[in-house]
């Protein structure tokens, strides 16, 4: 079982680049760069070569929600695709549980694919000659699980994904947002520690997106799958993630909290996403918080989880600090009305 | 200076590679023109520059079919089980019972309509009196289709699985489809003898490519979510393939079923004409060749009703069907044998039944009548087109202009008349900035004077070089006088040309009859509604049933031939046209209809334009359809290699065969890649 120190997921300079002979040309490139990613990639684009990921280093904790994030053509779908192993990595590691992955044979791929592995894709990917049912089952049908019991398991994800009576049509009867119920239904169905969305909802209308982001929500809360999820998005992101990863060029150019990438962003490209963003609604009061103990005589009843807007709809009449009470009551640090107010103007001079 | 007088003096000093290649090719032309007195050899390829090629191929593969022979015979042994059993089972079922089978099936795959059709055809081909042959034709089709199945399938397959071997199948079947159908029947002769094996094998041979390129196709389009769905899934490569890939490539490879019907069915008809079997194709052939046209047309009808009826229901496989009422089938079934058993005693022999035959009497005197009251009028349109049209067009003003036909003798000093008028023109329109256009009408007046098969090959091998490079760079170019030159050295220069002439001259009018066609039915409506059925009907027909019609009212000849390969090919170029203009997209018509465009306005500078590339495709199609007809027209008359393919089969003269057959398919590849090369570059100008 999961470690809850391993994380479910480590990449370690992971590069995806594209070209023949790209294996030698990245390390040629790496050694005459002194292992500089970025001259490195520069190089290998002088050369003809695309470099669809970068060097890239992040860490997906068990049971946590990762959403990464870039605009078409940034390489998040190559990375996701590096990481189930769709496309074999160029150079780089990359370890699901602990157990490095690049290079792995065919069989233990296929081991891992069949027990930890689930993944849902842009175009539902569904099996057009299948019924729902036959669908959702197929990852059972090809370990050879028997047919009852593997349409007995189908109903039971079937039902969590809400499409009960559903099962005997063929995916070209369902709407948009029921077929990706059922590719969200069959990535669930050997229930995988690990799970893969490739913007899952990004060809479906805003109103079904937005049901089914909240459903996916609620699925998440009971199952606390690890999970790298990618979208274009930045208002799916901030809504869904624990922490985001933004890709530009092949880059992973910052990784942090929702309210780190609201509040806190590392440069121009960053700060144009989160732009559109009304930020009261995604940085929390704790973002803002300060430690000192000097307070005024008001208690708004701040906590560290309100959003922004929230803390500054308590202190609207409030000049003094006031103090900020953690989930269980206690007052844990302080915040001055005008932090609040200045959180949120940051980007408007 | 301003810019605009600065524009013309830039134009003339870079000019465009069109005007460069025509340039160059002119050029060419007038020197082969000069000399032509003092150095034949520039007009005629010298006998003794040519190499025994043609033996030499003939040598080796005598050495290499002979080596395989046993192999082959083995399997040729092999092949007549399945096909005695065809032919048993076939030729002793009670009609009623097939009737009724097909009538089952028709119900089961296409439910009313599919059901009628196949009740009606059978009923047609029964009352023909042809039942037995069709029998034995269709057995062979029995036979041949699952093995192009299986083959194909397993090449498409493999082709999907190693991307190494992909490129060398892709390239084999593009060979494979240019090279002329009777030239594969000669190695095949030497192989496995005379026979219906042959038939059998070399109509599974030309079956199988469209299947294997339709599994191909199929499998590549896959969604690629689907396919790493299938991935995700856990499954290993064989589950990807068996329980996913394919399935989902169902409808693709169902295309592929029903082309590898219709080509098994159109060279089982074909592989008549080495005969040994008794089958519908050697019917059509026998009463063709007894000036009995009536039961000929009645023949090739059952042919066609066949080809309808097989082409029809296998095509309700690739579409997505709706499920009939099974009790049905079981009613028809049923029925049929109800009736089979209680009337079965009483029944005539099919080859008994002679319902039809007062049809065909009356169709062959109807037809005599006809063409002798019409007698002088035809004489006349075949003569006209002949000395007016193709003769010119062949040997060239200076030889088929004689006081025999036109009434007067060409003299050189007309030479020097016409060509100075081409450069008149030429100059003027070079005035108007339209040089390239004014070069191409003098590259045209001169190879109408000369005549396609006297045209001098430099003359030949620069054009084809200029062109190459005009449409696909150095490379095509390169390829097209590699390749053009292995005809030359092997001596079959003079009858490709022959052959390039008369596909030419066909490809010529079907390009412009059909695009005329297709530009009526994109525009009006009502004439597609009549004109689509007509190409439906056209494109089913297996080619060999085209000679029958001209035949019997043109005789045999060049005139014949050259309808009976634009009968066949105009098709493409109609639909291609109509497709293109009518796949406008609306976002366009839109914006030229608001910019105040008149409708003419908008076919010319919105539609057309855009249709370009679909045009060219269509227009490479009918190129391909051409060659294809070619050397079935042989049979009623052509020079040039389709005859020699053909003479080749009736002297089992492998060596013979096979260059030609392979030099017709260098003439089609050529063209093939220069059409294609020039539509890729409209297809890249419009950014599609």
């Amino acid at each position: 079982m999961t470690d809850s120190k391993t994380p479910a997921i480590a990449c370690q300079n992971l590069w995806q680049v594209f070209g023949p002979g790209a294996d030698k040309a990245l390390t040629d490139a790496l050694s005459r760069s002194g292992n500089d990613a970025d001259k490195a990639a520069d190089d290998l684009r002088e050369k003809g070569f695309i470099p669809a990921v970068q060097d890239a280093n992040f860490e997906v904790k068990d049971g946590e929600l990762f959403v990464i994030m870039g605009l078409s053509g940034s390489g998040k779908s190559t990375l996701i695709r590096c990481i189930s192993q769709l496309l074999p990595g160029t150079g780089g590691e990359i370890r699901v549980d602990g157990e490095n992955v690049v290079g792995a044979s065919k069989k233990v791929m296929t081991d891992l694919r069949r027990k930890k592995l689930g993944m849902v894709f842009q175009h539902f990917g569904l099996f057009p000659h299948m019924t729902v049912s036959e669908n959702v089952a197929y990852p059972l049908r090809v370990q050879g699980v028997s047919r009852k019991e593997r349409l007995a398991r189908a109903q039971e994800v079937i039902s969590l994904v809400g499409l009960e009576g559903r099962e005997n049509s063929f995916p070209r009867q369902l709407s948009g947002g029921q077929r990706q119920r059922v590719g969200i239904a069959r990535s669930l169905a050997v229930n995988p520690d690990i799970w893969f969305l490739d913007e899952p909802f990004s060809a479906l209308d805003p109103l079904i997106r937005r049901q089914l982001q909240d459903e996916f929500l609620r699925i998440q809360a009971t199952l606390k799958k690890s999970i790298v999820f990618i979208t274009h998005d930045i208002q799916e992101a901030l809504k869904l993630a624990d922490r985001i990863a933004i890709m530009r060029d092949g880059k992973i150019v910052q990784i942090g909290t929702p309210s780190d990438i609201v509040l806190r962003p590392v440069d121009d490209y960053v700060r144009e996403f989160s732009k559109d963003v009304a930020k009261g609604q995604h940085a929390k009061v704790a973002s803002v918080m300060r430690d000192d103990s000097e307070r005024g005589p008001d208690d708004p009843g701040l906590t560290t989880a309100m959003t922004l807007d929230a803390a500054l709809a308590h202190c609207m009449e409030l000049y003094e600090p006031v103090p900020v009470r953690d989930a269980a009551g206690n007052i844990v640090g302080t915040v001055h009305p005008s932090d609040l107010a200045a959180a949120l103007q940051v980007d408007e001079a | 200076m301003t810019a605009a007088t600065d524009f013309p003096s830039t134009k003339a000093t870079h000019l465009t590679a069109g005007a460069k290649a025509a340039l160059i090719t002119v050029f060419v032309g007038a020197l082969c023109l000069a000399f032509e007195g003092s150095a034949p050899w520039l007009v005629k390829w010298p006998a003794a520059w040519e190499l025994p090629a043609t033996e030499w191929v003939g040598t080796f593969l005598d050495w290499f079919l002979n080596s395989i022979k046993p192999a082959m015979r083995l399997f040729s042994d092999l092949m007549t089980y399945p096909m005695d059993a065809a032919n048993y089972v076939l030729g002793n079922t009670p009609w009623p019972i097939l009737i009724g089978l097909v009538t089952a099936l028709g119900w089961y795959l296409g439910g009313l309509p599919m059901a009628a059709l196949g009740f009606i055809g059978l009923s047609f081909v029964l009352a023909s009196g042809y039942w037995a042959e069709s029998m034995n034709t269709l057995a062979l089709v029995a036979v041949s289709v699952p093995v192009a199945l299986i083959v194909g399938g397993a090449i498409g397959i493999l082709a999907n699985e190693v991307p190494r071997v992909k490129s060398l199948v892709q390239a084999v079947l593009d060979v494979m489809q240019t090279v002329p159908t009777f030239a594969y029947l000669t190695p095949l002769l030497l192989l496995f003898g005379f026979g219906p094996v042959v038939g059998l094998i070399a109509s599974a041979i030309y079956a199988a490519p469209p299947m294997a390129r339709n599994v191909m196709l199929g499998l590549e389009r896959v969604e690629s979510d689907i396919k790493e769905a299938a991935i995700m899934s856990g499954g290993t490569r064989f589950q990807q393939l068996f329980q996913v890939e394919i399935p989902a490539a169902a409808t693709q490879i169902m295309v592929g079923v029903n082309q590898c019907l219709m080509a098994a069915l159109s060279m089982v008809i074909i592989a008549a004409v080495i005969g040994g079997f008794n089958d519908i194709g050697w019917e059509v052939l026998l009463t063709m060749r007894k000036a009995q046209f009536g039961e000929a047309m009645m023949a090739g009808l059952v042919i066609v009703v066949f080809a309808v009826v097989i082409d029809r229901m296998s095509g309700t496989l690739a579409t997505e069907r709706k499920r009939y009422d099974p009790r049905v089938v079981w009613a028809v079934l049923g029925i049929t044998a109800l009736f089979t058993a209680v009337v079965w005693s009483g029944l005539p022999d099919p080859s008994e039944i002679t319902l039809l035959n007062p049809v065909a009497g009356a169709m062959d005197s109807g037809l005599t009548a006809f063409t002798q009251a019409n007698g002088p009028w035809l004489d006349a349109l075949k003569n006209n087109s002949m000395f007016y049209v193709l003769l010119p067009l062949r040997i060239g003003l200076d030889q088929a202009v004689l006081p025999f036909t036109w009434g007067f003798q060409w003299t050189p000093g007309m030479s020097y008349g016409l060509f100075a008028a081409g450069i008149a023109i030429t100059a003027l329109m070079a005035w108007r900035g339209h040089l390239t256009g004014g070069l191409v009408v003098l590259i045209l007046i001169g190879m109408l004077e000369t005549g396609i098969a006297n045209l001098p090959w430099p003359f030949v091998l620069i054009g084809a070089a200029a062109l190459g490079w005009v449409a696909g760079g150095w490379r095509l170019a390169a390829l097209s006088v590699g390749l053009l030159c292995t005809i030359l050295f092997s001596g079959l220069w003079e009858r490709a040309l022959l052959s390039l002439y008369l596909s030419g001259a066909a490809v010529f009018s079907c390009a412009v009859a059909g695009g005329l066609i297709g530009l009526a039915s994109a525009v009006w409506a009502p004439v597609w509604k009549v004109v689509r059925p007509i190409c439906d009907m056209l494109q089913t027909i297996p080619l060999f049933v085209f000679l029958i019609p001209v035949l019997m009212v043109f005789q045999i000849g060049e005139f014949s031939a050259f309808l009976a390969i634009c009968a066949y090919a105009i098709v493409p170029m109609i639909r291609y046209t109509r497709h293109g203009l009518v796949n406008t997209p609306d976002e366009m018509m839109e914006a030229a209809i608001s910019s105040g465009a008149t409708e003419w306005q908008i076919m010319r500078d919105v539609r057309a334009p855009y249709a370009a590339p679909t045009i060219l495709l269509g227009l490479n199609q009918t190129i391909l359809y051409a060659f294809a007809m070619l050397v079935i027209a042989a049979l009623i008359g052509t020079t040039g290699l389709g005859q020699s393919i053909y003479l080749a089969l009736g002297q089992a003269d492998v060596g013979l065969g096979i260059s030609a057959g392979a030099a017709m398919a260098i003439l089609a590849l050529i063209a093939d890649r220069m059409v294609q090369g020039f539509a890729e570059e409209r297809r890249k100008a419009l950014g599609l």
